[in-house]
């Protein structure tokens, strides 16, 4: 499972010039799907320690620990606030909706841009990705 | 790609993640929210892998697979991509390693076939 052509289309902040090798970049894919089994795996057994079957934000935060990358533990911790607020602000935003649309504000059937939406943008592209395969 | 970058969404497919996730046999469910953070961290980890690689390689302009197999070896952190991130071995030197174990199989080999060539 290839994750790496988005990575480094997008994110990787290497300055410009840098040139990574077919060779590495494959490498990498690899090393980031084997990363997310371990991390997984090493969050399940949190989970199942306090026999929960789900597995919760602090299980993935121990499992970080467990991993030795204490580095991405305050990284984490501020994007799960951002993506908490970003969350209920969706929700917010949808119940809103719902209400105007009850009090005929806007007519049935009518849908509201809701704007750049990063989180189900990546959804979607990852469904897009899916269809590539 | 600046507006991309926002710490509350991911660049990479949380779909696709998913996946990954779910295709280990003794998962049960993933919570959004972990979802997202396992999403957010592989993208540390990719980061942090580039870092480690421009810091150690021999030409930071240019990333090689050895750079990667090299820091794999290196970082403790990295032991679990040992055996999927493996040192590139020239064959020359393959063979130098294991030059007296190869001449020990062939002498068997030619005794095996002997053998058979007797029955």
């Amino acid at each position: 499972m290839l994750l790496l052509d988005r990575i480094f289309e997008c994110y990787v902040q290497l300055p410009d010039g840098v040139n990574v090798s077919k060779d590495a970049r494959l490498a990498i894919s690899k090393a980031a799907s084997v990363f997310v089994l371990y991390a997984t795996s090493c969050a399940n057994t949190f989970a199942v320690q306090h026999k929960r079957k789900t597995i919760s934000a602090n299980d993935v935060l121990d499992a970080m620990k467990e991993m030795e990358f204490d580095t991405f533990l305050e990284p984490l911790k501020s994007s799960l606030v951002a993506y908490k607020k970003e969350q209920l602000e969706k929700k917010e935003a949808s119940e809103r909706r719902k209400k105007a649309r009850e009090e005929g504000v806007i007519p049935e059937g009518v849908t509201e841009e809701v704007g750049d939406n990063d989180s189900e943008a990546a959804e979607e592209n990852g469904k897009d990705e899916e269809e590539e395969d | 790609m600046a507006d991309k970058e926002r710490a509350g969404s991911c660049v990479l497919p949380i779909s696709r993640i998913k996946t990954i996730m779910k295709s280990s046999p003794e998962v049960s469910n993933i919570g959004q929210e972990s979802l997202f953070l396992i999403t957010k961290s592989t993208e540390l980890f990719v980061q942090e892998l580039s870092r480690m690689m421009m810091t150690n390689a021999a030409d930071g302009n240019n990333l090689s697979y050895n750079d990667l197999s090299q820091i794999v070896d290196e970082q403790e952190t990295l032991q679990f991509l040992q055996d999927i991130i493996p040192k590139k071995v020239k064959v020359r030197d393959y063979y130098a390693l294991v030059g007296k174990t190869k001449s020990l199989q062939q002498l068997t080999e030619g005794e095996e076939a002997k053998k058979e060539e007797e029955t």
